[in-house]
């Protein structure tokens, strides 16, 4: 008889690979010039001093290099990205008034949906710009607002938009953080006042649609004092045989004893480089908790970051990383301990499969100062065949006596004894197989929203004929 | 005497990282009075074990096979410094256990210094294939000496040879510290590495295993001490190219006072070390507000059928250990010189000669006692 093959199937990108058609879509010429970055600011109407930041970040641009460790970048050209593709339509609050194609796309990826259910507000992204933006009534009402960045830069929230745009993360801090200084476009603005707890998430969407373009949304998050808030993000793009570049950027402000959930599901196409910085600053007795599954792009370098500035403060990462053919996946968590007490935790799990290369990469650093801060780090790879590649790269800087560190990784394959243990019970290999994959993930895909899970779940899901690795 | 600059990387990652970390590698700008000064003994040699030393011109042990792969091997401070080393020293002490000799006697290399003498050697350790054999390599000079010490080694075990190799670095407080190895281990063959790095206001450590051979295997460990504004720079890379050839590393230590430490451990399981395993631990006490751990755990996974884990424990005196030692009666202080001690123990007591372990107690004891 013949012995089937088991393998881990890749993810099945089917659901989100397909386009619309461009036309009547306004765009800038490819390239990165002065004049675009003026053309760009020109056409979201910015105020002056935006402008002027825009092009002092390209500067900034023009002066940096491009990293010199993580994956190659080599095929990205910035000569032949688009930095702004706008669809013909204004930004709606009700899915009616959304073109008929693009709303299917975003029936199709059951965005609505999701918001009828489950969601307190949906911002909802095509290319560079919202086309949907809504949040529930009784939200509203608590104060909290959830709007896009365009409407939060000329409207009445516009000073606090420039006391924290780009402040957490400054063009200055690397490459791809001047360039989102120079071209950005879209994203949300979310500000919930003191002491307001929201018991459903709030979500943004991101649709890359346009063959050869960048997206580089903006998340400004605020949560005051005492409040409470989960904000989830997702994003996807059909494929293309050009690059396209995600290089978005998120800066939450997490108040005294306030608490954030950032969720992200990140599936971009594998044209995709995603080079996406996100930094969250807490203040004390403040907690930031990242949840975050990579799953797409063909280059992602993904770390988001806290900075415990505040005593007390506690900030966690659970990751889920999986790089499947064609993929250099470059993901991990920055933790800076600043104020004493603070606590860090940070668990991942990566699985490469199919030639894919995934790297952890993190850093835990503990300023002088920072007594009795408590940092744990572990991190588990698995590797589902021979051809494919796993590196573990933490590293711990630590500036203080007073500080507790732990640290732990671990690289494998599926263990023949579990296996060979299950069987005794009765189960099949394969199922054997499936459950300790799915066990492997499972410390990450119980911390998602249900129906992210699912979809995790889904996209690791296990077709169970054969042998793995 | 001469002026010689010291401007090398040293250190260097085989996959960088964050270069705000400041761990890519080791940046050196150093001028050194050269002067070559310096004693070096060589006692205990053994019946089957050929020493020679000198010029390569001279002593030709150089030209024979057994060396060849390891003239081309790095040491793990790195290509730079191993210029240093090729452009400042005039021969090599070759050390050649015969083959199937098993030698239990440990041979004992001294290099002593006075205050301001520098100087730089390299060494070549082979064991031939089925022996055994230990050397212990000490470096000394007067607590508050200044000077500066460079030394690499090369060591290779041949097919089922095993090699012992101990360093002891008790070095002056002023003293500027090289110490580059490179080892290769072939088939059957296993290295076995204890470092005892305690002296020294600045040290470089940079080792670099080949696990070339099927079944091959590293042990090492590794005790450091750092007080005052003393530094420490370690740099272990472990290349597992055998099938199911195993490495293990544990590096314990503690800083006081202002010291510096930075740890880079790097487990690389290379395509086709089918069955390989690769384990480090590093556990570093720190007793003082002022010290700077850092600290780069690394694994490289190239293939599927191999395990490797690292875990790494930094910190001050566990509360509950330290609220235990109180209730036997001990200080603060006390406990901690305690914990110190222990963690350098741990390590030197896998040396095994009761020489050496005399020594290494005997200037911990004048450390510590300075407290009093």
């Amino acid at each position: 008889m013949e012995k089937e093959r088991t393998e881990v199937n890749d993810i099945d990108r089917s659901i989100y690979d397909f386009k619309d058609s461009e036309e009547d879509f306004y765009r800038v010429k490819e390239g990165l010039t002065p004049a675009i970055v003026d053309q760009i600011s020109k056409e979201k109407h910015d105020p002056e001093w935006m402008r002027q930041f825009r092009q002092k970040s390209l500067e900034i641009y023009e002066k940096l290099r491009v990293p010199d460790w993580g994956p190659d970048i080599s095929g990205l050209n910035m000569d032949d990205i688009v930095t702004y593709v706008r669809p013909n339509t204004k930004m709606s609050a009700k899915w009616e008034e959304v073109p008929e194609d693009i709303r299917n796309t975003f029936e199709r990826l059951g965005i609505p949906q999701a918001e009828r259910e489950s969601l307190a507000g949906v911002g909802a992204q095509y290319d560079s710009e919202l086309v949907y933006h809504n949040v529930k009534d009784e939200v509203s009402k608590t104060g909290v607002v959830y709007t896009d960045m365009e409407s939060a830069l000329t409207g009445e929230y516009e000073q606090m938009v420039k006391d924290h745009f780009m402040k957490l993360v400054p063009p200055s801090d690397h490459k791809f953080a001047a360039l989102h200084g120079a071209v950005w476009s879209g994203g949300s603005f979310v500000y919930v006042p003191p002491g307001v707890k929201l018991d459903i998430p709030l979500q943004s969407y991101f649709r890359l649609n346009a063959a050869g373009a960048g997206q580089f949304e903006h998340t400004l998050i605020i949560v005051s004092e005492g409040a409470d808030l989960h904000f989830i993000e997702g994003c996807s793009a059909p494929k293309y045989n050009v690059a396209n570049l995600h290089a978005g950027c998120v800066e939450l402000y997490v108040g005294k004893n306030a608490r954030l959930r950032y969720s992200t599901i990140e599936n971009w196409s594998k044209n995709m480089y995603n080079l996406n910085t996100k930094r969250a600053i807490c203040e004390e007795g403040a907690s930031i908790e990242w949840v975050s599954g990579s799953f797409g792009s063909h280059v992602s370098y993904l770390y988001p970051s806290s900075i415990l500035k505040g005593d007390d403060s506690h900030a966690e990462f659970t990751g889920i990383t999986f790089a499947g053919r064609g993929q250099n996946l470059d993901t991990g968590a920055k933790m800076f301990h600043m104020g004493k007490n603070t606590s860090s935790f940070i668990n991942t799990k990566s699985i490469s499969k199919d030639g894919g290369i995934s790297t952890y990469r993190s850093s835990v650093t503990v300023m002088p100062g920072a007594e009795n801060a408590k940092a744990s780090v572990s991190c588990a790879s698995l590797m589902l065949d021979d051809i494919s590649r796993s590196d573990t790269i933490p590293a711990m800087d630590i500036r203080t006596d007073k500080a507790d560190i732990g640290h732990e990784a671990k690289i494998g394959r599926i263990s023949d004894d579990a296996v060979f243990y299950l069987m005794s019970r009765g189960i099949s290999e394969e199922e054997a197989k499936a459950m300790i994959v799915s066990g492997f993930a499972d410390p990450v895909s119980k911390e998602l929203p249900l129906e992210y899970a699912v979809e995790m779940n889904n996209l690791i899901r296990l077709e169970m004929k054969g042998a793995i690795g | 005497m001469e002026k010689k600059d010291l401007k090398v990387n040293i250190n260097p990652m085989p996959t960088l990282t964050w270069n705000f970390l400041k761990l890519n590698g080791a940046d050196v700008n150093e001028t050194i009075d050269f002067n070559g000064r310096g004693k070096s003994t060589l006692h205990n040699i053994p019946s089957k074990v050929v020493v020679s030393s000198g010029s390569c011109e001279e002593c030709g042990e150089c030209d024979t096979a057994f060396y060849e792969d390891i003239h081309r091997m790095d040491t793990g401070l790195g290509k730079e410094a191993d210029g240093f080393f090729e452009e400042n020293c005039d021969g090599i002490l070759h050390v050649r256990s015969k083959k199937n000799a098993r030698i239990t006697e440990p041979l004992c290399i001294s290099y002593s210094f006075e205050d301001r003498d520098s100087n730089a050697v390299r060494q070549e350790i082979i064991a031939e294939e089925g022996s055994t054999l230990t050397v212990i390599m000490d470096q000394t000079s007067g607590r508050k000496d200044s000077g500066f010490f460079a030394v690499q080694t090369k060591l290779k075990a041949c097919r089922n040879a095993e090699i012992r190799f101990v360093g002891i670095s008790l070095l002056g407080d002023g003293f500027l510290h090289l110490d580059g190895i490179a080892a290769l281990a072939e088939e059957g063959a296993r290295i076995e590495l204890i470092q005892m790095e305690l002296g020294s206001a600045k040290s470089y450590v940079g080792v670099n295993v080949d696990l070339a051979g099927r079944g091959s295997s590293f042990d090492g460990n590794a005790a450091f001490l750092r007080l005052n504004d003393q530094m420490l720079d370690m740099n272990y890379y472990i290349g597992h190219r055998g099938k199911r050839s195993e490495s293990s590393l544990n590096v314990k230590g503690a800083l006081r006072d202002r010291a510096v430490k930075n740890f880079r451990g790097i487990i690389d399981l290379k395509h086709g070390a089918k069955g390989a395993k690769g384990n480090e631990q590093e556990e570093t006490l720190l007793l003082s507000e002022g010290v700077h751990n850092k600290t780069l755990p690394v694994i490289l996974c190239d293939e599927d059928d191999v395990e490797g884990s690292h875990g790494a424990t930094i910190g001050r005196l566990s509360r509950e250990m330290l609220f235990y030692m109180q209730s036997r009666g001990f200080s603060e202080h006390e406990a901690e010189v305690l914990m110190a001690k222990g963690q350098l123990n741990f390590v030197r007591d896998l040396i095994g000669d009761e020489k050496s372990i005399g020594r290494i107690q005997h200037y911990t004891e004048e450390v510590f006692g300075d407290d009093r």
